[in-house]
């Protein structure tokens, strides 16, 4: 019943899950996208915070940074929850799904980067934030423009040649996985000033890669 | 819907310009989320404008997204700016000493006129309302414990549905009622809210 009709992108599928008229499915690419996905949520999972030490110029002495374990928990829980996100995007077979993915990663990136006291870094995740929320416009917008051309939001249909998908819609959906994983450019600020919570950090990387390698797919394949 | 169609489209692209020059302009931080706020609901538009009953299922969720994110960033302005909380009452009006009961009981009446789940939002305003001004020293377990009977009552209405269909008016009515007590139970936490208790 299923057959996926363009396998020289994603290849044949492997495993397909139907709920209801959504059907999640596997090719050997997002099987491979998902893989690398679960074995980053499980190394934040099983890793433990750095624990970070400044040393004082000129001499030997050195103090230890106190690091908040409350904030580092919520820390830790934004970014597993921003793995299980990454997860159901490489997975989802339906555009709008994939959208509400696609912006919970955003919101999920947020929390992951608001968990730190430091001034620069949470004016970074605040930009981030302003830029997230701007990018759903784009991304709903495009889905809503290929559910009104085409009928459908399945990428069973979509991915046919039977259905023309307009070029705006691919546009809008592109721009808006563009501003939901922006969120590299602004850790940055983190990463500088070396605020701590380093494996954790690493989910944002992550989770922006795998969405643009996945909204390349689907974008190509319509 | 031929016409309908183009001629919205155009008016949010027309209305996508303006939201976004603005934000290009405006310098303040406060101000820009809400302009972010504003600027979201075009999305939503967009989605509305397809008019048909799954554009309609999706625009919950897109509003729930929406309103998550605008909690994230102004969560994240809070803690940027070293906000706290104002002690102490924050402010005092003259109507919300003499009026919380009557309104209270105007929206509470048409809200149980209504039923269903309009019927319950607009009923909850009035408990909102009430409690906002009044300030609330009740029970939490009464509401929680109403509000999940009235759960209970509403999935044995969709049982009627389901096995004996022919008593539908029956079941109507009950899950009409049952979700008016329970969105009015659940929403008329929010209202105590703001006079901070130990509970809350």
């Amino acid at each position: 019943m299923f057959n996926l009709p363009t396998p020289h992108i994603g290849g044949p599928e492997l495993f397909v899950l139907e709920f209801g008229d959504i059907v999640a499915y596997f090719s050997p690419y997002t099987a491979l996208l998902f893989a690398f996905a679960v074995l980053f949520t499980v190394l934040v999972i099983v890793s433990r915070p750095e624990r970070q030490v400044d040393i004082a110029f000129g001499g030997d002495a050195y103090y230890t940074k106190e690091v908040d374990p409350d904030l580092l928990r919520f820390q830790r829980f934004m970014a597993i929850a921003c793995g299980l996100a990454t997860l159901g995007a490489m997975v989802t077979g339906d555009v709008f799904n994939f959208t509400l993915f696609a912006s919970m990663i955003g919101i999920t990136n947020i929390g992951i980067v608001a968990a730190y006291r430091n001034r620069h870094v949470l004016n970074a995740a605040f930009q981030y934030g302003i830029v997230a929320m701007l990018a759903t416009v784009p991304l709903f917008g495009g889905a809503a423009i290929i559910l009104s051309s085409t009928g459908t939001l399945s990428m069973w249909e979509l991915f046919g040649g039977a259905v023309a998908v307009p070029l705006i819609a691919k546009a809008f959906l592109v721009l808006g996985v563009m501003g939901e994983g922006m969120a590299p450019f602004y850790i940055a600020k983190a990463e500088i000033t070396r605020a701590q919570g380093a494996p954790f950090i690493l989910m944002v990387h992550v989770s922006s890669l795998l969405l643009f390698l996945r909204v390349m797919e689907i974008v190509i394949s319509m | 819907m031929e016409i309908a169609y183009p001629v919205g489209l155009v008016v949010v692209a027309a209305a996508i310009i303006i939201g976004f020059t603005a934000l290009v302009r405006e310098k303040d931080d406060l101000q820009r989320i809400l302009l972010v706020d504003l600027a979201e609901v075009l999305g939503l538009v967009l989605i509305a404008l397809v008019a048909t009953d799954l554009a309609e299922a999706l625009i919950l969720p897109g509003l729930v997204v929406g309103i998550s994110e605008l909690l994230a960033v102004s969560e994240v302005y809070i803690a940027r700016e070293g906000l706290k909380e104002p002690t102490g009452p924050a402010f005092r009006l003259e109507v919300m000493e003499s009026a919380p009961g009557i309104l209270a009981l105007i929206l509470v009446a048409h809200g149980i006129i209504l039923s269903g789940f309009t019927g319950g939002a607009i009923a909850a305003v009035g408990a909102v309302f009430y409690f906002m001004c009044r300030g609330h020293n009740e029970q939490f377990e009464l509401i929680e414990t109403v509000s999940g009977y009235a759960w209970a009552i509403w999935i044995a209405a969709f049982l009627i549905f389901m096995f004996l269909p022919q008593y539908w008016f029956f079941g109507v009515m009950m899950a009409g009622g049952a979700i008016l007590v329970k969105v009015m139970a659940k929403m008329s936490l929010v209202g105590t809210m703001r006079r901070g208790g130990p509970d809350v």
